[in-house]
């Protein structure tokens, strides 16, 4: 009786849950020109591609997908580096004032991001980096840090210490203790922490319309939200279609993933 | 080699060099060297993560508490004027509300996000079909905040999904502007944020949940413990250091939701649905009121650090 009443409450909930995904694709598939003015519950026609070429032709589309796929993997990239090295020195390393360094880096998560922006807007318009890809990156990179250094260093910490002894013993320096034994160890972590912060720079947009502004450097987020305001006059299902297509690479990448995810935050056993 | 627990494991042992320096010449340089190799190892350990973060992250959070206390509108020479950014703030029926929907979105994130993630992954963590009801949750998660906006628009707006549901069973007088009247945007937004938020709680609580070692759960089942008593006494405790994660994250992500807001009201009608965050961007932005949106950043961040602040003093552990 329990289970059925648990079940029913989660079927129940999980509709509820894929009502806006389902409307979202049945929309997206609507032929343009046959949109009533009225939501569409039961798929009518395919006109899937030729929205999203409207899409692609009215907010250049294809640009923001390029720059965005630029930006969150290399940004990602150079964060998570950046973080597992920081990490091994707090965690492994005898670093002297461990705590100092860990607020000083873990800080950036505990800030609000608004907090950052018109400063950056302003320094980056003087030093050249406004509207440029190196500057999205860098940005991007920065912001990545700290929440992977959080990731990465809690997973470091579960490294029992007689493997740091062992090696030591063994003859081994920081290096080889770094790049042979504890990087390995902690790859699942390292993964983690790619996915999470290559799927936050896929998706943010204020940072994107802040530093950046003509087509060919702003990520793809600033051009849907471009197309969202222009929404009665394109029609919901090309904005729609447009929101459908620059979710997939972040979808796909989670699902990808997704049987490692349940066991890459895990300590490991 | 890890931090030591307590002092005296390391205190006797610290001391250790200077005593035996005297002894030999060669050796005292040897340690010096070990000691100085180390720190320079850590230095280059430290630098690319503390490079970025300090100069993209701490100097601009640096020069935006500076500019609070100025008069500067983006052309002109900035002007001290102490506190008056934060006095002219706090005497605004406009930040008034912003400062209110803000607390009202943090109350709701941390709630709904959190209460809703632990039932869901509980309820999904058997084995069988739960696992792809999973995804149902899961999957939204990977969508970001601008096309959460973009959908969730399309059900909220006067001609949208919601109101004609509403409509067709005949409920014409639940059917509403949705965005256009405050607190209703407010809520209906916190909502949409959530069908989007949740998902992470969700994995984050089932890798919790995979962590509860079996045997200890069946001990607790042969002592006769089961169903919500075999979770609240059993389960839950373990799931204490995940909870701790899944409520950090959900207090700073509360405070920082932009995007949402931005495409579904932009702040509006008027500025009635504006949280802080985006009374920021309009103020800096839009108004090219630097200092004051400066201030509107800091009370921001004094929120944010200090309500994470004594989250974590209770919550964390004692250790580096």
């Amino acid at each position: 009786m329990g289970r059925f009443v648990r079940n029913g409450f989660l079927i129940a909930l999980a509709i509820l849950w894929l009502v806006p995904t389902y409307l979202l694709i049945v929309n997206a598939m609507t032929p343009h020109e046959k949109y009533t003015g009225s939501p569409r519950w039961i798929p009518n026609g395919f006109g899937f591609f030729d929205n999203l070429a409207r899409a692609w032709d009215s907010a250049e589309l294809g640009l923001g997908l390029y720059n965005s796929l630029l930006y969150a993997t290399l940004s990602a990239g150079i964060a998570v580096f950046a973080a597992a090295l920081a990490s091994f020195a707090v965690v492994i390393m005898p670093t002297r004032r461990r705590g100092l360094w860990f607020w000083l880096i873990y800080t950036g998560t505990l800030l609000p991001l608004q907090i950052f922006l018109a400063p950056l807007f302003k320094a980056y318009v003087n030093v050249n980096l406004y509207d440029t890809q190196l500057g999205m990156v860098l940005i991007y990179a920065a912001l990545c840090v700290p929440f992977a250094f959080f990731v990465v260093r809690n997973y470091l910490t579960t490294v029992p210490s007689e493997v740091t002894e062992a090696a030591q013993l063994d003859g081994a320096g920081w290096g080889r203790l770094f790049w042979q034994i504890h990087l390995p160890l902690v790859k699942s972590s390292l993964q983690a922490a790619f996915v999470f912060q290559f799927t936050w720079v896929w998706s943010d947009l204020l940072f994107g319309i802040t530093l950046s502004t003509s087509p060919n450097i702003r990520p793809v987020m600033a051009a849907l939200a471009e197309l969202n305001s222009g929404y009665s006059s394109l029609g919901p299902p090309i904005v729609l279609s447009a929101a459908l297509f620059v979710s997939l690479p972040t979808v796909v990448l989670f699902l990808t993933f997704q049987r490692f995810f349940a066991s890459s935050l895990k300590p490991v056993g | 080699m890890t931090e030591p627990a307590g002092q005296t494991a390391v205190r006797p042992r610290a001391p250790e060099p200077e005593r035996k320096a005297p002894r030999a010449r060669n050796r005292g340089s040897n340690v010096r060297y070990d000691g100085f190799a180390a720190r320079a190892g850590s230095a280059v350990h430290l630098l690319p993560a503390v490079l970025l973060v300090g100069v993209l992250l701490l100097v601009p959070f640096g020069y935006t508490v500076y500019q609070s206390l100025t008069d500067y509108d983006g052309l002109s020479t900035a002007q001290f004027v102490g506190l008056d950014n934060y006095v002219a703030l706090f005497g605004e029926e406009r930040f008034h509300r912003s400062l209110l929907n803000t607390v009202i979105w943090m109350v709701g994130t941390l709630l709904l996000p959190v209460l809703l993630g632990l039932m869901i992954a509980v309820l999904t963590n058997a084995s069988g079909w739960a696992t792809w009801v999973r995804y149902a949750f899961v999957l939204p998660y990977a969508i970001s905040g601008t096309a959460t906006a973009v959908i969730w628009g399309f059900m909220l707006r006067s001609d949208g999904a919601i109101n004609q549901v509403l409509g067709a069973f005949g409920l014409d007088e639940l059917q509403r502007e949705w965005l256009l009247s405050w607190p209703m945007n407010t809520i209906v937004m916190i909502l949409a944020n959530t069908w989007q938020a949740v998902g992470i709680a969700v994995i984050l609580f089932l890798v919790g949940l995979q962590t509860v070692p079996r045997e200890t759960v069946e001990a607790g089942m042969l002592d006769g413990a089961s169903g919500f008593r075999l979770f609240r006494s059993i389960v839950f405790p373990q799931l204490r250091p995940v909870t701790v994660v899944v409520v950090g994250i959900s207090i700073a992500n509360s405070l920082r939701v932009f995007d949402v807001i931005w495409l579904l009201t932009n702040g509006g009608p008027g500025w009635v649905s504006e949280t802080l965050a985006v009374t920021m961007y309009r103020m800096t932005f839009v108004l090219s009121e630097y200092g004051h949106g400066s201030a509107v950043a800091v009370v921001l961040a004094v929120i944010v650090v200090s309500v994470s602040w004594v989250y974590l003093r209770q919550q964390m552990p004692k250790r580096g």
